[in-house]
């Protein structure tokens, strides 16, 4: 299993430190000394500097031998050349690429269908906005990630003074009310990851995720205690590409939005292609801008800034004046940890949105998707159940899974369905495990067949 | 400034007049209503001016010729226009005197439709011919229609295009100025023949259906029967006119495209949206006030929907006496005279789009008291409208309101009825036809005094050709050197 990686930005790094953390062999290339030096500092893989729209450059890297090619730089022209290149040197080679112009779009299937035969295209602003999405579907939780082609939705929610859940044992669960419908998966204290057994007790502050079946999501958070009041009105500072995108998305959603943006020449095209939202030249940090505009009425403020401190910034200050929810956007992975801390309710990043939708691709084969939580410690593994595998026929509760695996949903057809000890797994099954990440060649090894990467 | 080539072109298309005279000519010999006479008269004259300011001035015609010059032979072609078309009404004795002949003439071309005939069915069929048919030759342009069949023209033809048709937000069909003028007559004489069909099915007499037609089309509003449409009180003829004054009032751009196959361009065109809207939120509007006065409601809705349609799209045909009507019907058809139709038709008035870009900008500065940082654009069809636009629109709107202002003060102080005044001048500066007062939907223009009539004929102008071509000629910056 080889993977070359084209970029060694955070998107590349991050993802070469993934899967070398699964023992794949990885090559990076970038033409920046300074990123490749962090990238073979810090982790086990090659680093080769020169251009990877260079045919020499991905030779040099034995683009030959290597399963996946990933062109993840910041310019797109350079990412289609290398894949260009790598089609014409080793036609087997599976490739994905970033591309952020929106232009590109409408010439995905093109690219795809023909040279270079890209086989995925991560579109970063567009899983950012996906994203924001589903956090505004569910604002009181902390992370919401979709499972099973949305049919099963992961939600982490934190645990305060009034949750129905506190003090509760786990095995006192199944009395609760629509108690078939969710699964508590995992619990998050003091910034360590619990796949909780029968007797662990929920405590206040904990970060709980819940698997929970989309159909009965309303009733399951009305009866937790958590807000899922629809968002109605958004201010929006920014208005930069995930910016312009995310109020294209909300003006079709007709949802009132404002947007409020520094550049008065990109607030002039704004209100060109905009019809319903409002555009506001300012900045988002300005108190009487925010006083003027109502600040206090908002369901929802969203930083979509290039600048994280004035995301930041801006999305305290309007939390302070009232605004109910935010969701704000860092790049920087290392201010993640910070973040929960000072009171921001969801950060997006469009680089950790494009990390999580590259692997999710890249387990290609028997895992069908991958959703990442809590800092990476732990993994949503969607898979099918293959015909030899052993696990076909048995009851959950015989089955030896793992500690720190769970299965939380089977998808079995078009029903998904949290399961209970005594579900049957069938074959054609999906099932979908939550996993840390210690124990997830354990769990490919119960499967039989190995997780591949294709 | 070049004389020599605004003559040129002048001599052009008073030679085309000329020829178009043949038809009124060669119908006046079938019938034998001893017009042909005095129209060959006027044919040769106008053919011989022509001729002489065509040779006269001849030169290579392959100069630039400037956006000045393309004005002056816009206004200049139409003032000649109106004066030769008015030769055979003059010696035909239609009547007695130049002043009404001419105010016949460009009350014709301008696609007005106001009349100083006391009595139309008295007049030889072929001199009523003549009169539909420069109403219809003006309805669509005759720089238009000139720029279509004279290769002549070829040069500077966009000059031209724009000072005739301006509209604020021009849209060429083609690459080529030609290519689109004849895309827009061919649409038009196509739209034409189909009333004429459809006015033949409802039982007119072939003549009167080629005349209707070529007065509803340029919505004009020249009747060959002293009760214009009233006289057929017919509900079908009623219904076909309705119909083809609304197609009339719309961009013929939007049945271009609606002729390419695309069903839904009427409605999918905002402004065409607007214009439709607008028709019928106020033809419920008088249908329920006027109720009272014919105590049908299908009567009611018949005449108000006829009365409306024809005063909006400035066409000015009458089926029924809306003197008659209370108060209220009559004031609202009184400001629909200054709505008009749709930009790029036939139509005069303000224009609907010039309205809705009007309160857009409206809507927008008071958005702005509101949120003051708030950024926004103005858009038509989801297209941004560049503030050069929109500023136009309000020195049009203006320029429209101011003129018509001072026109009706100066109608009034020649002894005329405010309501005659204010309504005469409307409806002139609109080019719709019938006003209110002693210019009512029965009565007609014979009655002001001379003054009067040549104020009107210059507000028919200033309105037909959308106030920037005719009033620019009082600008003394206009004809410096």
């Amino acid at each position: 299993m080889k993977v070359v990686i084209i970029g060694a930005g955070e998107v590349g790094f991050h993802i070469a430190s993934r899967i070398a953390y699964e023992q794949k062999e990885v090559v990076v290339i970038d033409t920046d000394e300074n990123a490749l030096r962090r990238v073979s500092e810090s982790i086990d893989v090659q680093a080769i500097k020169g251009s990877g729209s260079s045919p020499s450059v991905l030779k040099q890297a034995g683009i030959e031998n290597a399963d996946i090619l990933l062109a993840v730089t910041d310019s797109d022209q350079i990412n289609i050349v290398s894949c260009l290149f790598a089609d014409y040197i080793s036609p087997k080679t599976l490739k994905l690429v970033r591309l952020r112009d929106s232009d590109f779009i409408a010439y995905n299937d093109a690219l795809q269908t023909f040279s270079p035969h890209i086989h995925t295209i991560i579109n970063p602003d567009v899983e950012a906005v996906k994203t924001i999405e589903r956090f505004m579907k569910v604002p009181g939780a902390v992370d919401v990630g979709d499972l099973a082609d949305g049919k099963i939705q992961l939600i982490g929610i934190r645990l305060e003074k009034e949750s129905p859940l506190l003090g509760l044992k786990l095995m006192d669960m199944p009395r609760m009310q629509n108690a078939g419908h969710f699964l508590i998966a995992a619990v998050i204290r003091k910034e360590m990851l619990i796949i909780p057994r029968g007797n662990d007790v929920l405590a206040e502050d904990d970060l709980v995720y819940i698997v929970c079946e989309s159909q009965h999501l309303t009733q399951t958070m009305n009866m937790l205690k958590v807000d899922i009041t629809p968002v109605k009105r958004v201010m929006l500072v920014g208005g930069g590409r995930v910016g312009f995108r995310m109020a294209m998305s909300l003006e079709k959603q007709s949802i009132k939005t404002k947007i409020i943006e520094k550049n008065p020449e990109i607030c002039q095209k704004l209100a060109e292609k905009l019809d319903k939202v409002m555009v506001l030249q300012g900045d988002g940090t300005d108190q009487s801008l925010l006083i003027e505009e109502n600040i206090q009425d908002m369901d929802m403020v969203i930083t979509l800034t290039g600048d994280e401190e004035i995301n930041i910034l801006s999305s305290l200050l309007a939390k302070r004046m009232g605004a109910r929810s935010n969701i704000t956007r860092i790049s920087k992975f290392s201010y993640f940890p910070l973040v929960e801390a000072i009171g921001i309710d969801h950060i997006v990043s469009p680089r950790l949105s494009a990390v999580n939708t590259i692997l999710q691709h890249i387990r290609e084969g028997n895992v069908l998707s991958a959703v990442s939580i809590k800092s990476e410690q732990a993994e949503v593994l969607e898979a099918n159940v293959p015909e030899n595998s052993k696990v076909c026929g048995k009851m959950l509760q015989k089955i030896g899974f793992p500690k720190g695996a769970l299965v939380v949903g089977i998808v079995r057809k078009n029903n998904a369905f949290i399961p209970t000890g005594s579900s049957l797994i069938q074959i054609n099954d999906r099932i979908i495990v939550f996993a840390t990440r210690e124990v997830i060649p354990k769990i490919e090894k119960l499967l039989t067949v190995q997780l591949k990467y294709h | 400034m070049r004389w020599r080539y605004i003559l040129f072109f002048v001599g052009i298309l008073s030679i085309f007049l000329g020829l178009t005279m043949i038809i009124p000519f060669i119908y006046s010999i079938i019938c034998h209503d001893n017009s042909a006479r005095p129209i060959l008269l006027s044919a040769s004259i106008t053919e011989i001016s022509g001729l002489l300011l065509f040779f006269g001035f001849r030169f290579k015609n392959n100069d630039y010729i400037s956006p000045r010059e393309g004005i002056a032979i816009v206004a200049l072609g139409w003032i000649a226009t109106g004066f030769f078309s008015a030769l055979p009404f003059y010696f035909g004795n239609a009547f007695n005197t130049f002043t009404d002949s001419f105010f016949e003439s460009v009350s014709g071309i301008t696609t007005t439709g106001a009349s100083v005939m006391t009595n139309i069915e008295g007049v030889t069929p072929s001199l009523l011919l003549w009169r539909s048919f420069i109403q219809w030759l003006g309805g669509m342009g005759i720089i238009v229609l000139s720029l279509a069949i004279l290769p002549l023209l070829g040069v500077g033809g966009m000059q031209m295009y724009k000072a005739e048709v301006p509209s604020p937000i021009p849209d060429k069909l083609k690459p080529r100025i030609r290519d689109t003028a004849m895309i827009l007559w061919k649409v038009y004489a196509g739209i034409t023949i189909a009333e004429i069909l459809f006015l033949l099915i409802g039982g007119m007499s072939i003549y009167d259906a080629m005349n209707h037609a070529f007065t509803t089309m340029p919505t004009g509003g020249f009747s060959t029967k002293n009760l214009s449409v009233a006289h057929y009180d017919s509900v079908y003829i009623e219904t076909v006119i309705t119909i083809f004054m609304i197609l009339a009032g719309i961009n013929f751009s939007l049945h271009y495209q609606m002729l390419l196959g695309k069903p839904l361009a009427f409605w999918k065109d905002s402004e065409c949206r607007f214009f439709l809207c607008f028709l019928l939120i106020v033809t419920l509007i008088i249908t329920i006030n006027i109720f009272p006065v014919y105590d049908s409601i299908g009567k009611a809705f018949r005449y108000a929907s006829f009365q409306v349609v024809s005063i909006v799209t400035t066409t000015g045909y009458g089926s029924a006496d809306y003197e008659l009507w209370p108060g209220m019907s009559q004031m609202i058809l009184l400001l629909c005279m200054f709505i008009g139709a749709s930009a790029g038709s036939t139509g005069g008035g303000m224009k609907c789009l010039r309205v809705m870009i009007y309160f857009k900008y409206c809507y927008k500065e008071l958005i702005s008291l509101i949120h003051p940082r708030a950024v926004r654009q103005i858009k038509v069809n989801s297209q941004p409208v560049s503030s050069d636009v929109v500023s136009s629109v309000l020195g049009f709107l203006g320029l429209f309101v101011g003129l018509f202002a001072i026109s009706s003060v100066l109608l009034a102080s020649m002894g005329v009825d405010i309501v005659t005044s204010f309504s005469a001048v409307a409806s002139a500066i609109g080019n719709i036809g019938p006003g209110l007062g002693t210019v009512g939907p029965t009565e007609n223009y014979a009655g002001l005094p001379a003054m009067g009539k040549w104020l009107l004929v210059w507000c028919m102008l200033l309105g037909r050709l959308e106030i920037y071509t005719i009033i620019i000629l009082l600008i003394p910056e206009f004809w410096r050197k």
